[in-house]
């Protein structure tokens, strides 16, 4: 065990971890690290929650994780979304054993206290036997709530501080990759897809969310599925237009990718990619029927210039900062839950256009098949590769961590900054934006 | 249709051959398996009926499959290095036919895998959609239905 004191890491401590081009190890393996990491970020920062398609009608939940916590996230007869702790008030039990649901009541299996969604106690079976200082209105006995929750066009974020700023403060313009994504509806709505996938691996947080904007990786990483595929037949599949085989062959990334995919990072720690997956991975959109047919139906709505704007915007991996990736031109998103110092669980989901041809959808379910699935011939050579760092890094030989690829061609803009040439701009970023958030 | 002994037998040799394909490493002696368009499909909800709607673990036919399949052969695959190494038991086969050439075999799975100090249980059941073809069969669909298809999972490598 390193850096094992009494103490918790001083304010000092944490910025002596990162440099300009470097970071220490401690960063990744250090369980102190972490235990500050939940405090100061995960228990400070908004986080996405849930998705508003889930919860259509009062009584409608899904559970999921808020952090180390296990929450539900309803949707109350006030018409407003609530996130409560998994617990119930009287003996502490667990409450909910299921993903999603719909009920009036939510009700603890063991002495049959009765909560409604907003988490206040409805009713309590003879009341008779508790003491006249029992009150059903007291805060006391009803399911702990999250303070602060908003949603963002239909994205549902909760923060577990006391007082959190403005949601739309922390996403700042990343709001734009939301607003993107429901612009691709040719019905200006989306849904998430009803089905999702959880993988988990045995490293950092932070390791999955360098690598979703590392633009060297693919080359060398992916290569055990670029050449089976480009050694393939093309369209040979009678299932999916040669989908596959096409994403698969996208990360053979070379010179032109190295050098033509720009990096971008804002100061609260977001990062995107652009110009990435340029050729259109789902389908050679040039030619497809299926694509023309979309694209009349947003033309419809938004006037063919606007529609074009929309359908241009090419921002591949957008991270908002500390967990969240959505990509909007394939309808993706990405949920990173750490759950321990060396433990992470990733939620794969994707979105439905309402208003465009069922296959678009079917695509965007292929591609969460692809790329996000537990049997994926990509990211399980990602996963191999973040638990191959974390079994490294725990070691204490060679403390520190290189990220200075790229630091003599970034540019500063604004509150923000631009990196290319295969720059390693993200990590600097993010790693910026932890010590500000871990100093605060 | 009542099934005669020997063609019950023979069809739980192919299925326990299959087996030995996968777990001696050949791969494209297990390719050779499927026919032309058949699919190999591992859900991922139990009791899941749509392939297009709804994501799946592994929904590829067998173009998709001789990717796979050439990966599980290539040097480079980080995920396969050490390459893993399986015991695939298939027991409790039940055979039907539905046409004269036509038969489902439905059994329940288990495989071990070991890698790299690791051990990991995959179990569930399995059915295959066969087609005779000259003294043998070929697969023409084989859904693998494990029994944790929507919990948690680490990635994956050798088929089951």
């Amino acid at each position: 065990m390193m850096g094992a004191t009494d103490q918790p890491l001083s304010r000092n401590e944490i910025r002596t971890l990162v440099r300009p081009d470097h970071v220490h190890r401690r960063a990744y393996a250090d369980p102190e690290v972490f235990a500050l990491e939940q405090e100061r970020i995960f228990g400070r920062l908004w986080l996405y929650v849930a998705h508003e398609s889930q919860l259509q009608k009062p009584g409608d939940f899904v559970r999921t994780r808020l952090a180390q916590h296990e929450v539900l996230v309803t949707r109350h007869q006030d018409g407003k979304i609530y996130v409560l702790h998994n617990r119930c008030p009287h003996r502490g039990a667990r409450l909910c054993m299921v993903d999603r649901g719909s009920s009036r009541l939510l009700t603890c299996p063991y002495h049959a206290w009765a909560f409604r969604p907003d988490g206040t106690l409805s009713a309590v079976p003879h009341p008779k036997s508790y003491p006249a200082s029992f009150s059903l209105a007291d805060p006391q006995n009803h399911m702990q709530r999250v303070n602060n929750v908003e949603s963002y066009r239909g994205f549902a974020f909760a923060n577990l501080a006391d007082d959190a700023p403005p949601l739309a403060k922390h996403l700042g313009p990343m709001r734009e990759v939301i607003d993107n994504l429901i612009e691709r509806a040719p019905d200006g709505e989306i849904e998430i897809a009803d089905s999702s996938f959880t993988l988990e691996y045995h490293g950092n947080w932070k390791l999955h969310m360098e690598n979703a904007n590392d633009i060297f990786h693919p080359s060398f990483v992916h290569s055990s599925s670029v050449a089976p595929a480009r050694a393939a037949p093309a369209n040979a599949s009678i299932l999916d237009q040669d989908q596959t085989r096409e994403m698969l062959l996208a990360n053979g990334f070379g010179q032109a990718e190295w050098e033509g995919i720009k990096l971008n990072g804002l100061a609260a720690g977001h990062t995107f990619m652009t110009s990435f997956y340029k050729k259109g991975v789902l389908v050679n959109e040039e030619r497809d029927p299926v694509v023309q047919r979309y694209r009349a139906a947003l033309g419809q709505r938004l006037g063919d210039e606007r529609a074009a704007a929309v359908l241009a915007m090419n921002r591949f991996n957008n991270i908002i900062y500390p967990n969240l990736i959505i990509n909007a031109q394939q309808q993706q998103m990405r949920v990173t839950i750490p759950l321990a110092v060396d433990l992470t669980q990733v939620h794969v989901h994707c979105f439905r256009l309402k208003g465009a041809p069922e296959e678009m959808f079917h695509r965007a379910i292929r591609f969460l098949t692809t790329i996000g699935s537990p049997a994926s011939m990509i990211f399980s050579d990602d996963v191999e590769m973040l638990e191959r760092c974390q079994q490294g890094l725990v070691k204490q030989a060679g403390p520190w961590v290189n990220f200075a690829r790229g630091l003599d061609n970034d540019r500063r803009d604004g509150d923000g900054s631009v990196g290319s040439v295969a720059s390693e701009l993200p990590m600097r970023v993010q790693f910026e934006a932890w010590v500000n958030y871990l100093t605060q | 249709m009542t099934l005669p002994y020997e063609t019950q037998r023979e069809i739980e040799l192919f299925l326990l051959r299959e087996a030995k394909l996968l777990d001696t490493g050949d791969f494209e002696g297990w390719l050779a398996l499927y026919a032309p368009e058949g699919i190999y499909w591992m859900p991922s909800q139990p009791g899941q009926t749509d392939a297009k709607g709804v994501a799946s673990i592994i929904y590829e036919d067998y173009a998709i499959l001789a990717i796979r399949v050439r990966r599980l052969l290539e040097a480079r695959a980080l995920v396969l290095t050490p390459m893993p190494r399986t015991t695939h038991l298939v027991s409790n086969i039940e055979v039907t036919r539905s046409a004269e050439d036509e038969f489902t075999a439905e059994a329940a799975f288990m495989c071990i895998e070991y890698q790299g100090d690791q051990q990991r249980l995959y179990s569930g059941r399995h059915s295959h959609q066969l087609l005779r073809n000259n003294g043998s069969f070929r697969v023409a669909l084989k859904r693998v239905e494990l029994i944790d298809c929507d919990g948690k999972h680490s990635p994956m490598t050798i088929p089951i």
